[in-house]
């Protein structure tokens, strides 16, 4: 098995004095290094991490009740769904429900800029000065115009450590979840791993 | 790491015991030492049995000044002990017309031995070693050697552990029997 590299749940940086100074509150001689030790508690804490997000897949955190567009849904029903629903992103499913793409305001962002990130303020300050408005060019445009494609999805049983992951690695904020035919059942955002993170350190 | 680089070591060594510690150290292994050698120097005297050699000083070190390490626990203690007689006596039996070879094989055996059948005692490498090179006092006894001097000897010495160890409240023994 690949190690399993835990970027969301760092363990405390122990340093060898701390261990040091732990051995000398124990009676006794210790049998051990404290840089041996070092290894073990990291190694262990691994583990634990492990053993408590295994059981919990992605299923059990998603949210069902997701807002989609279509490939051919325009640009101005997919900011007004997400405008209307208070989210950043939505997923972009085809006519068997397996997902195409997802839009997010970094999308929407790109698409009125150089095509590259720009940032909301620079949108506001063109506005401001009296340009032309940059959404204009891309009222034409539907959902499959600016998504983000292929989409990263993960399935139901992927543990949600494993989707905390791929969230950071990905740099995305959200990712949908499907079944074992690619149909989308529901999507993880961050708030859903970190709402999940609380739940687990208050057990 | 590179291979001159590890020799510089990564880490410090571990802390020094309290003075408790070395008192509790001292007298335990006082109490095992003296119940072994009683016997073996005073009772025995005259029968030619022996109850001592000369690893049961370095069994002390580990049961009685480091009773936490998995090296001194009974299933390495007892078990380390009696398979490293075994083989010592038995290399001693193949290969005694090359001293040489009979020592090295021994011990290098008795370290594989011991660690296939998780009883990694170190001064078991001593007890097996002195089944080679050891008189011909040594060597007459043949595979009793594991018996006694050397299990009757390692059971008294755990028996004191067993009882003195877990006087003081800072200690206890053992940390697992098997």
């Amino acid at each position: 098995m690949t190690e399993h590299q835990v970027g969301t749940c760092a363990p405390i940086d122990i340093s060898d004095d701390d261990i040091y100074e732990a051995m000398r509150d124990i009676s006794g001689y210790l049998d051990i290094t404290p840089g041996d030790f070092k290894d073990v508690y990291l190694k262990a804490f691994r583990h634990a991490v492990e053993r408590l997000t295994r059981g919990i897949k992605a299923e059990q955190v998603m949210t069902k009740d997701v807002a989609f567009v279509v490939r051919e849904t325009p640009l101005k029903e997919v900011a007004r769904i997400m405008a209307s629903r208070g989210i950043s992103g939505v997923p972009v499913l085809e006519s068997d429900s397996t997902v195409a793409g997802v839009i997010s305001e970094k999308d929407f962002l790109a698409a009125m800029g150089a095509g590259v990130a720009t940032r909301v303020m620079e949108v506001v300050a063109q506005c401001l000065g009296g340009k032309a408005c940059l959404a204009a060019p891309s009222r034409a445009k539907s959902a499959e115009d600016i998504m983000n494609k292929p989409a990263v999805t993960v399935g139901r049983d992927t543990p949600v450590m494993e989707v905390a992951d791929i969230l950071i690695k990905n740099r995305i904020n959200r990712v949908p979840v499907v079944d074992s035919e690619g149909r989308m059942v529901g999507i993880i955002s961050r708030a859903d791993v970190v709402r999940w993170s609380t739940l687990l350190e208050a057990v | 790491m590179s291979y001159f680089a590890k020799m510089k070591g990564t880490t410090k060594s571990p802390p020094a015991v309290n003075i408790s510690e070395i008192v509790w150290s001292w007298m335990g292994a006082f109490l095992g030492i003296s119940a072994v050698a009683y016997i073996n120097f005073n009772l025995l005297e005259g029968t030619g049995l022996l109850l001592m050699v000369g690893s049961f000083g370095a069994s002390a070190v580990l049961i009685y000044g480091a009773v936490k390490s998995p090296l001194a626990q009974p299933r390495n203690l007892v078990g380390g002990h009696v398979l490293a007689a075994l083989i010592g006596v038995a290399c001693y039996k193949v290969f005694h017309q090359h001293m040489w070879l009979a020592a090295s094989v021994t011990v290098a055996t008795v370290i594989a031995v011991m660690h296939v059948t998780k009883t990694l005692h170190p001064p078991a490498g001593a007890t097996a070693l002195i089944a080679v090179i050891g008189d011909d006092k040594i060597h007459g006894l043949g595979f009793t050697y594991a018996l006694m001097p050397v299990g009757a000897g390692v059971t008294i010495m755990l028996l004191i552990a067993l009882l003195f160890n877990n006087i003081p409240g800072t200690r206890r023994y053992p940390e697992f029997w098997i």
